[in-house]
């Protein structure tokens, strides 16, 4: 599947227009382990400057993705670009570039979160002091506190500290809000917001909540059992899907009219619920022509709805599962 | 203001929303500084994007100006803007709830009666000529009851 999407509007009228080579390019992407397939074909543009956010159940490859992205694992099969360089030839020149919060903190317990900082900002050529110490003071982490007795939520924050600090081009963030207290993940998501420079930076993060994806991503992009099954606006997906009640006073027509695309349907005796893919090109129309089909009504779904129904979506169109 | 992500509503049309309501309800007034993108987005934790796309929207509307150099303003004619739209949303709302009512089978008089009823309550008025005491009792269709 090949999936591209464009920001709808540029952080106002002062920034430049970024460069339009995406900031992450992925094409054709096959990873195996074994003989498991983690990733399967998997074409993914992201442009400078926009956020996404991955979502997926677990074990769909998000981790592997975030990681290939990194240079830290290698692809069987397809290209890989980020911010224009290949992760496994220009690994050290991309590590300059790019800020990454793994989804298990690794620091040495007896270390204080001073010393973590001091640390990171050593292997770093660039560190924004003032950002770093700005960002400390408003999550409110301990620096004397030696690190193996932090919080989770205290952890994932230094980490961000540490991965925002050196201004990065790209960051990336493995489920950064995965454990933490609804507080936490506030301030995890406040932090990313107002962390940003003033230059487009581009994001990318995998998560469980679709409340933070709706929050924070310009783009949603969808990873079930290691296939990228969704990636495209997030406004857009809540404006197309529709979950269309309906009566049927003999049988729905099979197949189902062109251009009438749908996620699952559920029976019930002369009730039909179809949720469809795009309710907006005359679908619903189509729906309501047909004889001896009324339409009852036709509802909005959440993001996090729509995110069920893609997940337990088979992969072809217009499969249906009936539960009468 | 209030965002909810778990409304079926896109967050930049919720802020849209909740600006067109501040600026008829007066908390905003003609000529007034809005928040900048950062600081909104902040406050409200979403992506500047997402605030960008709703003053995008805002402006469309004539609700909102940009100021070259000073940033986003109430439009000086905003409120007579914000109005008509505040009544096409109730129209629509309105609609869509006629229109289930009708699907379910009710009859318009019902429906009638129910959403007297139910401004009623909203606005927790004292009895009028146009707002009955007693709202005539939820009645079905005839010709289903026959049935």
């Amino acid at each position: 599947m090949n999936a591209t999407f464009a920001p709808h509007a540029q952080v106002g009228p002062a920034t430049p227009a970024p460069a339009h080579s995406p900031a992450i390019s992925m094409h054709g992407v096959t990873k195996r382990f074994g003989t498991t397939v983690a990733l399967d074909d998997i074409s993914l543009s992201i442009p400078p400057g926009s956020i996404c956010g991955l979502v997926g159940p677990n074990g769909a490859g998000k981790t592997t993705l975030v990681r290939l992205l990194l240079g830290l694992e290698r692809p069987a099969a397809g290209t890989i670009g980020v911010l224009g360089l290949d992760p496994l030839r220009d690994a050290l020149a991309l590590r300059e570039r790019v800020g990454y919060v793994p989804d298990t903190l690794h620091a040495d317990r007896w270390m204080t979160g001073a010393e973590v900082l001091r640390f990171c900002r050593g292997l770093r050529r660039h560190w924004n002091d003032t950002l770093a110490t700005r960002l400390v003071d408003r999550l409110g982490i301990p620096l004397k506190t030696r690190v193996g007795s932090l919080s989770r939520g205290t952890l994932v924050k230094l980490g961000l500290v540490a991965a925002v600090a050196p201004e990065p081009e790209l960051l990336l963030l493995d489920e950064p809000m995965a454990g933490l207290d609804p507080l936490a993940r506030e301030e995890v998501v406040e932090t990313v917001i107002a962390a940003a420079p003033d230059r487009p930076w581009t994001v990318l993060f995998s998560s469980h909540s679709l409340d933070d994806v709706q929050r924070l991503a310009d783009s949603i992009a969808v990873l079930v059992a290691g296939r990228l099954v969704h990636h495209g606006a997030t406004d857009d997906l809540l404006t197309a899907v529709r979950r269309v009640r309906m009566r049927v006073d003999d049988a729905l027509p099979r197949p189902l009219p062109a251009g009438v695309d749908v996620y699952g349907s559920q029976r019930s005796g002369r009730e039909w619920t179809l949720v469809i893919r795009d309710g907006s090109g005359g679908a619903i129309e189509r729906l309501r022509g047909l004889p001896g089909v009324e339409v009852l009504g036709v509802d909005p779904l959440s993001l996090e709805e729509i995110f069920k129904h893609m997940a337990r979506a088979p992969s072809g169109r217009n499969e249906e599962r009936s539960q009468s | 203001m209030q965002i909810d992500p778990r409304r079926h509503l896109p967050i930049y049309l919720q802020i849209a929303e909740a600006i067109r309501g501040g600026v008829a309800a007066g908390t905003y007034r003609p000529g007034e500084a809005l928040p900048s993108l950062r600081e909104l987005a902040v406050t409200l934790r979403v992506n500047p994007n997402t605030v960008q796309r709703a003053y995008d929207e805002l402006s469309r509307e004539g609700i909102v100006e940009a100021r070259r150099g000073l940033g986003l303003f109430v439009a000086e004619r905003a409120p007579s803007d914000a109005r008509p739209r505040a009544v096409e949303e109730v129209r629509a709302a309105l609609e869509r709830g006629i229109r289930i009512g009708l699907a379910a089978g009710l009859a318009p008089e019902s429906i009638a009666a129910d959403f007297r009823q139910v401004l009623a309550t909203a606005t927790r008025s004292i009895p009028s000529p146009v707002i009955p005491a007693a709202p005539p009792k939820l009645r079905r269709n005839p010709k289903e009851a026959d049935a």
